[in-house]
């Protein structure tokens, strides 16, 4: 009998603790569902203290799939991954250039939702450049 | 033509004498497996026995315990605090934010005593059917263009398992001999049994363990019935990149098992 309630105990603990836990994939699941197959148009950009606004306008916009591919309104076409490093959220595109050539572009993502998308792209050298995105 | 109608009518009523007859000396006739067990004792019924006897004593003090059925209607309200939340994600505030007492629902059953013939109490075990209003206490903004925004998104629909303990105390109100006024008040346990979206187990705010403290008052007619007013407030058991404080009140009826049924 009281390996019974032993047993029962250890049942119970294991289904408490075990039951839907935090995983590596976690976060990234969560906004790649918030990111993919959208078209999201730019608002605005910010480079330093320079706002240039295309509210309006017919502007630039880009999607990211559910496949792991992406295209922008320009023709480029590639592939991306979300990714968290050091725990920054970023978006890694690799692109193919006019000339074929590869190239990688990454963004690091300050917020995303399932309207409102805010990149800042990464740079070596000088101010890199806020992009705020709208999903119409 | 009339004879013959006359016959089928006896021969059917016979035939049906005889088949009752017949089945209830076919449920008479016990095979011999049957007939040594009907004289032993079964294993499972004599566990029972042995653990309702061991209950018994252990708990004497513990007296006039009366099981009843319970249901009632949850209002519920949650306190979300998403400063620990790290992870670049919005939820516009206005479309998540709605302040208010959402309606759920719960049912179980409860067991009232006695214990050392002075301190009453109640004991129940219940199933909540949770719709929360969601009162987010941080808003955030991205200027240029993103005004208000929170973090996280709480689940606000959840179905927990819960557990209370309540101290009952008799109020000196009106005919105490037909109504009974209690006011009672005692901890509660709730666990979430329904699964955790993905956007709440982000930083580690996922929490399935929620404690309370519950006051209330409870109207006994006669024995009949006893309708109750409770409010829970409750905290997060572990702790939690997102506190959450839930408010409920629970307005119900219960009513004794052995009149149902």
């Amino acid at each position: 009998m009281k390996n019974l309630y032993i047993l029962l105990l250890a049942v119970i603990s294991f289904t408490i603790v075990s039951c839907n836990k935090e995983t590596a994939t976690t976060q990234t699941d969560v906004m790649n569902s918030m990111l993919t197959n959208k078209n999201w148009y730019l608002d605005y950009s910010i480079t330093g203290n320079s706002t240039k606004s295309y509210v309006g306008q017919s502007t630039y916009f880009v999607s990211y799939l559910k496949d792991g591919s992406t295209k922008d309104s320009d023709g480029l076409t590639g592939t991306y991954t979300v990714e968290v490093i050091n725990n920054e959220s970023q978006i890694h595109v690799q692109l193919k250039t006019a000339g074929g050539n590869p190239l990688e572009v990454i963004y690091n993502i300050l917020s995303v939702g399932e309207t409102k998308l805010v990149l800042s792209k990464v740079v070596t050298s000088g101010t890199a450049t806020q992009l705020y995105f709208t999903n119409k | 033509m009339r004879s013959t109608r006359l016959f089928s009518n006896k021969f059917l009523l016979l035939f049906s004498i005889v088949s009752i007859a017949a089945s209830s000396l076919t449920a008479q006739t016990l095979t011999k497996r049957q007939q040594d067990s009907a004289y032993l004792l079964n294993p499972g019924q004599e566990r029972i026995r042995k653990i309702k006897k061991s209950l018994a004593k252990k708990f004497v003090n513990f007296v006039g315990n009366d099981v009843s059925l319970f249901g009632n209607l949850v209002l519920s309200k949650q306190n979300i605090n998403d400063n620990g939340v790290t992870a670049p994600i919005n939820y516009l505030y206005n479309t998540v934010n709605s302040n208010t007492f959402n309606s759920g629902y719960s049912g179980g059953f409860r067991i009232d005593g006695i214990y050392k013939e002075k301190h009453r109490y109640a004991l129940s075990f219940a199933v909540n059917r949770v719709a929360a209003g969601n009162n987010y206490k941080n808003k955030y903004s991205l200027s240029p263009f993103i005004d208000d925004f929170t973090h996280f998104k709480a689940d606000d629909k959840f179905t927990t398992l819960s557990i209370a303990a309540h101290y009952k105390k008799l109020l000196p109100v009106n005919a105490m001999n037909k109504y009974k006024f209690y006011a009672v008040f005692g901890p509660s346990f709730d666990y979430k049994i329904s699964s955790i979206s993905k956007e709440n187990l982000i930083n580690g705010a996922g929490n399935r363990a929620i404690i309370n403290g519950d006051l209330g008052a409870e109207f006994d007619n006669k024995g009949y019935y006893v309708l109750y007013a409770h409010y829970k407030l409750g905290v997060n058991m572990t702790s939690s990149s997102v506190p959450v404080q839930l408010n409920r009140f629970e307005i119900g009826m219960s009513i004794k098992a052995k009149d149902l049924f």
